[in-house]
């Protein structure tokens, strides 16, 4: 066992540890964000809840579809979107919009992509009161798959921290990764099923499934809608969660110390 | 007791220009065999702190001094181990705190309150810890009831009091301080310059990187200089600084 790999090993206790603090911090990050605000955080729930309910009776009326399939669908969809996009896009500044703390304080480098995660956690719980409402509304037809929710979620937030890592470090050290990534979203929002079902596309599904996160989307949206996921889905993602943190890993070893030099 | 021992340490500092820093020069180097594109990969490595050796023990308060740009912040730095060394041995033992820039760790949309606590957790102390140091922080700073404020309405000598109080605010054993006496006032120089004193008096490591000499002549027993990342020891700083007091 190398010195390196120890000290990176004690980087990552270190930021586990202070997982209290992480959250703490990820809450008045929130809570500054909408400081001079009358809602507060809540504007969050506010305009996710605007959003879809535009989008859901614009669109349902547009592509004559059933309001009761069509709006739980869309509403889980785009909030799935929003947290997946959120941190995949926040993750390109990770290092270097924190580089006068990291610069000033010693504060393990692994402590980063925790509190980044957990503040978008909070906005999705936020978010999550929309979905409640819309099921209130258009009650989802659930049968006993439904607990799968529960590991499939685990499974993305697994997935959505190695990804935060690695690109916060790919963008510190080369910085139109930034660039590239705002404008590649778009493009994988449409190769995502967040508008529709995969299955609606027929033979060009396969399609969809180049996007890694049409299996975020998919793994969590279909049991939550009554739905259970293509069979693959489940093997790719805990494949993605394996290889991604392997790669991360072994990459977080060998250039961490680099980071302060960097930002 | 607080230890703080480098032995021949040397940082090489990479400074990273725009085209190293751009994933397209990369890839044109790669594809082209890096002939077209042959700067994009290079990176001018600064050769901050060069083969230094020294043991600081408690009671030591150390000045450093040299230009700017010679690498006195980088020395604090790797002391704090914010940055890693590229070769040699460096050993800590004590809790460390480094009032280094001022601002770092601040939101400025947040009250003096709220970034206590924020700082007080930054540094590594439990919600309740940070807490219990509010009295204290508020009694040291005198900000009063610019404490509800957002920070953003302080001025900078105030957002200094604040950085420093919390800094200090937990009986670091080694206390790190890049020069930042520039902003406070008359009143708040001797209140940090008190509570150096004291930081000093109960045994612990204190170093401090400043151009101020009269500051450095009453809180530092030992000054030295940095020069082409080497270390020289000043012994006759006081008897200088004495005969032609410098500002």
């Amino acid at each position: 066992m190398s010195s390196r790999w120890q000290q990176t090993r004690s980087d990552i206790f270190e930021a586990l540890g202070r997982l209290p603090a992480a959250l703490f911090l990820s809450w008045s990050d929130t809570k500054a964000r909408y400081k001079r605000s009358m809602l507060g955080p809540f504007w969050l729930t506010l305009g996710t809840a605007i959003g879809v309910g535009g989008l859901g009776f614009v669109w349902s009326t547009l592509f004559k579809m059933d309001k009761a399939t069509f709006i739980p669908l869309l509403t889980v969809g785009l909030i799935l979107w929003g947290f997946i996009a959120g941190i995949v896009t926040e993750s390109s500044q990770l290092f270097i919009q924190n580089a006068q703390l990291i610069r000033n304080l010693r504060i393990p480098l692994f402590f980063y992509p925790i509190k980044l995660v957990l503040r978008h956690l909070i906005n999705l719980a936020h978010n999550a009161i929309v979905i409640v409402i819309v099921f209130l509304i258009y009650p989802p037809d659930w049968h006993w798959g439904a607990w799968l929710v529960i590991p499939g979620f685990i499974l993305v937030v697994l997935n959505l921290s190695w990804m935060s890592l690695f690109i916060g470090m790919f963008a510190a050290r080369y910085r139109d990764t930034e660039t590239a990534i705002t404008n590649f979203m778009p493009l994988l929002f449409f190769m995502s099923p967040v508008l529709f079902k995969a299955e609606q596309l027929g033979v060009g599904s396969w399609i969809v499934w180049l996007n890694p996160f049409s299996y975020f989307i998919s793994i969590v949206r279909d049991p939550l809608l009554g739905h259970s996921s293509p069979e693959f889905v489940w093997p790719v993602a805990i494949g993605m969660v394996l290889v991604g943190w392997a790669l991360t890993l072994w990459m977080f070893n060998s250039r961490r110390t680099r980071i302060p030099y960097w930002i | 007791m607080a230890h703080l021992v480098f032995e021949n340490v040397s940082v090489r500092y990479p400074i990273y220009n725009a085209r190293a820093q751009s994933l397209r020069h990369q890839f044109m180097r790669i594809a082209t065999g890096g002939k077209i594109a042959a700067e994009a990969g290079q990176t001018v490595a600064v050769t901050a702190l060069d083969d230094v050796s020294f043991e600081l023990k408690s009671g030591d308060a150390i000045g450093l001094v040299g230009h700017n740009g010679a690498g006195k912040s980088t020395l604090l730095r790797t002391m704090a181990g914010i940055y890693t060394q590229d070769s040699g041995r460096i050993l800590r033992e004590g809790r460390i705190a480094t009032v280094l820039e001022i601002g770092s760790g601040m939101d400025p949309e947040l009250s003096g309150y709220e970034n206590i606590l924020r700082m007080g957790m930054l540094m590594g102390m439990s919600l309740k810890e940070a807490r219990s140091k509010i009295p204290e922080i508020e009694e040291f700073t005198e900000l009063g009831d610019f404490l509800s404020l957002p920070v953003r309405t302080y001025s900078s000598g105030m957002s200094m009091r604040l950085m420093f109080a919390v800094g200090t605010s937990f009986q670091p054993e080694i206390l790190l301080v890049d020069e930042m006496f520039g902003t406070g006032d008359a009143g708040f120089q001797e209140k940090a310059k008190a509570r150096m004193h004291d930081l000093i008096a109960n045994a612990e490591i204190f170093v401090f990187a400043s151009h101020d000499h009269v500051m450095l002549g009453s809180l530092c027993s030992r000054v030295y200089e940095l020069k082409h990342g080497k270390m020289n020891h000043l012994p006759d700083f006081h008897v200088k600084t004495l005969e032609q007091p410098e500002s």
